[in-house]
């Protein structure tokens, strides 16, 4: 199996990044005024404005908040590809159609780990990344939460038609899934209904496994909420299988192929 | 025309079908389709919108898969071997399918990139064919400022940058002007002299097809004829007869017994002239004040598709 497509799909996600400055200034603003004036707001409520303890508590969710806006937007291009016939010049490309799947997914994770580490950076130089820091563990959780952003993106672009109709799943998806998720307050302190909610989220355990990586050291309930092996397999296993039902969906020979290259 | 199935293994053939078909619900969009094109011909399929030309490309490129039959193109089977056959073959979409936020070397380097040319030969291939196509000047611009000509063109070079041995035009001059699809097929022919490929084109400008080597008429799914371009406008005969009148009836009656039917087409009455010494000033003579104007020219593929698609008219001749 050749990387080059692959790399091929990357570069042109990365150009199209870089030359949106735009979206770039507005996928790293959005987090900071979250962390700014919703961090502030709760953490004066929360009594600890001081100590700006909730606002690190926060940088974990706004790390994935980045990293779910970046790859819906990258999945947004699987549906703009298809509207403007860039797609069939993917699928007429001889590639397998399920790594025309893999290659876009990969692509939006790496967008994703690019704006998310961009991010990281600006909270790290503003002081709310800082102690107890494990960076391979970070890296693990930035690239594992991408993953399943992105795949997550892809299922969703794989049944959008239109444009429009991406937009209105956008607004259905990232929003629940942002809010129904430990990013904004602990998993155990909610009530059980939501609680059920966030652990079915495979984007909790994202921000749990960066949890581990950046505020491990926060007083309980403010830390990860599972262990490190579950956030992985959960985010490693959805991850998978959305690919996997991407690739039933996007073609008849993409998901026979997939299983093919799966037994080796 | 119908050509005679031959032996799967005959690798001579660069595109070979039998029986292929394909049908949507319960529409027959392509019926029982036999081909069998030999490499390095440039061959047209020719007919209306709605004939079937773009679904049996999508068959031939593994885009579409069919209902029944079996094609195989460049010796590769398209169900079985679809990544084998999508290697060897170029598609240029009946649409522009360029990505307009990058430039024209950016689309050209995606496009190799996916089909794993190294970043050297991809740089060596645009240089070629920009410089083939005119587009030089303007490797560095976006595709979204280039003019509709230009954008075909640089389809049509991303379609051949990583030397395919079968190349598919999917009506290549849809949408252009005049002057744009001169250009078009400038291009083309420029491509076919330095280029050794199969050309499979697809038209409704019936005109267009009079460089391919050998074209095939297709109505409703399925080949009504086939031949040479010269061969089809030769057996057609050597003058088409036109009248323009009020009363077509009186007309008709006074020439099909002498020359068979005729085609209608509002206030105009088309034969087709079989006697190369067809004395047309004597007929001029006769119709004299009757009609408003006489003329006759040689035949062209449009009149070949026209008389062959209507079966009153084809009764006269064969194909």
């Amino acid at each position: 199996m050749t990387w080059r497509p692959v790399w091929a799909l990357i570069e042109r996600e990365l150009m199209r990044m870089v030359r949106q400055r735009g979206r770039l200034v507005s996928a790293l603003v959005r987090p900071l005024i979250w962390l700014l004036v919703i961090g502030a707001g709760f953490g004066t409520l929360l009594g600890d404005a001081a100590s700006g303890g909730y606002q690190r508590f926060l940088s974990p969710g706004l790390l994935g908040m980045v990293m779910l806006f970046a790859a819906m937007l990258v999945s947004l291009s699987v549906v703009y590809d298809k509207e403007f016939g860039i797609m069939r010049l993917l699928i007429i490309s001889p590639l397998p159609h399920y790594w025309v799947v893999i290659a876009k997914t990969v692509s939006g994770m790496v967008v994703a780990v690019v704006q998310a580490a961009a991010f990281a950076v600006l909270l790290a130089l503003m002081g709310y990344i800082g102690g107890a820091v494990s960076l391979p563990l970070l890296v693990l959780g930035l690239v594992a939460t991408a993953l399943a952003c992105a795949s997550l993106g892809m299922l969703i672009a794989v049944w959008s038609s239109t444009l429009d109709n991406f937009a209105v799943v956008m607004n259905f998806v990232i929003f629940p899934v942002f809010f129904l998720s430990g990013a904004l307050y602990p998993v155990q302190q909610l009530p059980d209904i939501l609680k059920i909610v966030a652990a079915i989220n495979p984007f909790t355990y994202g921000v749990d496994l960066l949890k581990h990586a950046l505020v491990s050291g926060l007083a309980p309930p403010l830390g990860p909420d599972f262990t490190i092996a579950i956030d992985i397999t959960v985010l490693l296993g959805f991850a998978v299988l959305a690919v996997f039902v991407a690739c039933l969906r996007f073609s008849h020979e993409s998901a026979a192929g997939l299983l093919d290259f799966l037994r080796g | 025309m119908q050509v005679a199935p031959l032996p799967q293994s005959d690798v001579s053939l660069a595109i070979q079908t039998i029986d292929l078909s394909k049908a949507y619900g319960g529409l027959q969009a392509v019926d029982r389709l036999q081909l069998a094109i030999p490499a390095g011909q440039f061959f047209g399929l020719l007919g209306p919108n709605g004939s079937g030309k773009t679904t049996t490309i999508h068959m031939l490129t593994t885009l579409a898969r069919p209902t029944a039959g079996q094609a195989s193109v460049a010796g590769h089977d398209v169900l079985r071997e679809s990544v084998a056959v999508r290697r060897e073959v170029g598609l240029v979409f009946q649409e522009s399918a360029l990505d307009r936020t990058l430039t024209v070397d950016e689309n050209l380097r995606f496009a190799g990139m996916l089909r794993n040319l190294s970043r050297a030969t991809i740089r060596q291939r645009s240089d070629e064919l920009l410089e083939l196509f005119n587009l030089r000047e303007r490797r560095h611009a976006k595709v979204a400022t280039l003019s509709g000509g230009m954008r075909r063109a640089l389809d049509i070079a991303r379609g051949v940058l990583h030397r395919p041995r079968v190349l598919f035009l999917d009506e290549p001059t849809l949408g252009l002007d005049v002057p744009s699809r001169r250009g078009i097929w400038r291009f083309i022919e420029r491509l076919r002299r330095e280029e050794v490929m199969t050309v499979f084109l697809t038209t409704h400008y019936l005109e267009e097809a009079e460089a391919c080597d050998q074209v095939a008429f297709l109505t409703s799914g399925r080949i009504i004829g086939a031949g040479t371009p010269e061969s089809l406008v030769r057996r057609f005969g050597p003058y088409v007869l036109e009248i323009d009148g009020t009363d077509m009836d009186a007309v008709s009656g006074l020439l099909s017994p002498r020359l068979g039917p005729c085609l209608k087409e509002g206030a105009t009455a088309s034969f087709r002239v079989p006697d190369e010494q067809f004395s047309f000033a004597e007929l001029q003579a006769e119709l004299n004040d009757s009609v408003q104007a006489v003329r006759w020219r040689r035949p062209n593929l449009n009149d070949v598709f026209l008389w062959i698609n209507d079966p009153t008219l084809s009764a006269g001749f064969e194909i």
